[in-house]
């Protein structure tokens, strides 16, 4: 078993003026499924690339068990394997190869990596293009070939920046299989994503960044307990109306574009039902929904403003 | 790369490593070219053989001096295009692309990465070299001959035309300004250096430049080695080629090896 290590790791650009990452600690252990969320610019690529070796930290140190990431950015590449956001360049190659490729430079002998690309293949439900070049394929099946390059010879910690964006609900479940199988296998996964109602149901542990800094971390339902006992209370308003004045029992609230959602306690789900109701019926608010809080709740009341705009 | 499940895998080093690297980049390229290569080459042969053809047509009736200028500057022009001019505008589009970080985080030694890029060059302007010279024979009948010079300084050519290339994509980071600076270079290469012409043919504070920049020196060094009596001496050549070359793969491994 291993460990990744980020131990407040600093990262500043322009002399310093420019905090990138300040002060982020935390750790992903081997077999574990780790989320790291945050909205645009909020530092999570600049950490991934201080893990990888493409970037280095001005400040702290970043270890996976007794290897000094930071000072030995070879080994790193070797033991972190990566998926970026951007389309990976596939064009030219047919998906069987892309994956054959990506796992013999990740380390893989031939017959390992091609049966795994087959499995892999079967896994993720890409038959029918395994011959295809990349040039014909769909948006999300290029990201599922792209998926499969990083964890075709899986590495201790593998890195997947927004896996999931464009690939199609059913293959998605799938994709999940194949993360949660290599926690099995015993690498550390990191998912970097925006999608929080996702990583909600996917990840053992997650962090939460905002402005460079760690503002959250622990298991979806840790970070949950701030929120027992309380609804969440959404009311869909008319485009461009204003937001009408709230009840004092409704606690923190955020506009979402058209979207007022606000965390009320439970005793006060009447109170809340009427209100809202009584909204519709003036015609402030076209819809209202009563649940249960979510992460994505916690994600918002974190991030406030920032992220629901971005 | 197998997880035992209590250890981490060991570092992969050494030799035998960076040689399997360098094949599956190799092939990696070669492969992410796949649909443009043909193209490519095809391009670099009309380079070579349209530069000899045209210029002929240009200037007429052409001495034989002229004709070995034009068959050895045409090669040169050939051998180092795509290393200065087409290869570092692949690196910018991988920039501009947003795949140039994936490609830099690959678990393979930088330098086995840069020598397959070198390969890839390699492959390319060749064939527009050999059309070049090839044209030249047969067009003009150029009394050309083979020495064994021409093999380190046809390597030379490639290696220095390379690595600069190389290097000034992997240190600008700007992919407009990597387009511009190719751009500048292919219009001094083809218009403005003794590659094709004698360096007496240029003003004298232009020649003189040119003693220090690689362009003149490559034209020598090739044609040292594919003509009698043109070329005096080259040892200044070989020497000014082999100081860029080696500023050259410096900048480069520095460019590739940093972390902003």
């Amino acid at each position: 078993m291993w460990t990744l290590r980020v131990d407040n790791l600093e990262k500043t650009y322009d002399d310093g003026a420019t905090w990138a990452n300040n002060g982020i600690s935390l750790s992903v252990q081997s077999g574990e499924v780790f989320g790291l969320l945050g909205p645009n610019g909020a530092g999570k690529s600049t950490l991934v690339k201080q893990i990888i070796g493409l970037l280095m930290p001005s400040n702290g140190s970043i270890t996976l068990g007794d290897v000094d990431l930071v000072t030995d950015p070879d080994y790193a590449r070797q033991l972190c394997s990566y998926l970026p956001q951007a389309p990976m360049p596939i064009t030219a190659f047919k998906v069987r190869e892309a994956i054959d490729i990506a796992g013999m430079i990740r380390g893989g002998s031939r017959p390992e990596v091609q049966k795994r690309r087959d499995q892999l293949i079967e896994i993720l439900q890409l038959e029918e293009w395994r011959d295809t070049l990349g040039t014909n394929l769909s948006g999300g099946v290029k990201r599922l070939v792209g998926f499969a390059m990083a964890v075709v010879e899986p590495a201790p910690i593998v890195i997947l920046d927004e896996p999931t964006n464009d690939v199609d609900p059913l293959r998605r479940r799938l994709l999940w299989q194949v993360v949660r199988d290599l926690g099995e296998r015993g690498s550390g996964v990191i998912l970097v994503t925006h999608n929080v109602l996702e990583a909600e149901k996917s990840v053992d542990r997650l962090a939460i960044i905002d402005e460079g800094k760690l503002i959250a971390e622990g298991t979806p339902s840790s970070l949950k307990n701030d929120d027992r006992g309380s609804l969440r209370l959404q009311l869909m308003l008319p485009p461009g109306s204003r937001t009408p004045p709230l009840p004092s029992y409704i606690g923190e609230n955020v506009r979402v574009g058209n979207n007022v959602v606000g965390v009320i306690p439970e005793t006060y789900a009447a109170e809340g039902i009427a209100w809202a109701q009584g909204l519709m019926t003036e015609g402030i608010a076209d819809e209202y929904a009563l649940g249960a809080t979510t992460l994505e709740d916690v994600y918002v009341r974190l991030t406030g403003e920032r992220s629901a705009t971005t | 790369m197998t997880l035992s499940g209590t250890t981490l895998p060991a570092k992969r080093f050494g030799v035998s490593h960076w040689f399997a690297m360098f094949a599956q980049l190799f092939k990696w390229n070669v492969l992410t070219l796949r649909l443009a290569l043909p193209v490519l080459i095809m391009v670099q042969l009309f380079t070579g053989v349209g530069m000899v053809l045209g210029f002929s047509l240009l200037f007429g009736d052409i001495n034989e001096v002229a004709v070995l200028y034009l068959a050895t500057g045409a090669t040169v022009v050939a051998l180092v295009t795509v290393g200065i001019v087409v290869g570092p505008q692949f690196i910018a589009q991988e920039r501009l692309q947003g795949t140039y970080e994936w490609s830099q985080s690959l678990p393979a030694p930088r330098t086995a990465a840069a020598a397959a890029w070198t390969a890839l060059n390699v492959t390319i302007a060749v064939p527009g070299a050999l059309g070049a010279l090839a044209a030249a024979r047969f067009r003009f009948d150029a009394s050309l001959v083979i020495t064994p010079l021409v093999i380190p300084a046809v390597l030379l050519v490639l290696l220095s035309g390379t690595l600069i290339g190389y290097a000034y994509a992997h240190t600008v980071s700007d992919p407009q300004t990597v387009g511009l600076i190719s751009q500048i270079l292919i219009f001094v290469i083809f218009g403005f250096s003794p590659i094709a012409f004698p360096a007496t043919n240029l003003p004298g504070w232009f020649a003189a430049v040119h003693r220090w920049l690689p362009f003149q020196s490559m034209g020598d060094v090739v044609r040292a080695g594919l003509t009698n009596g043109i070329v005096t001496t080259t040892t200044r050549a070989f020497v000014v080629l082999s100081v860029w070359t080696m500023l050259a793969a410096l900048v480069s491994t520095w460019a590739i090896g940093r972390r902003p």
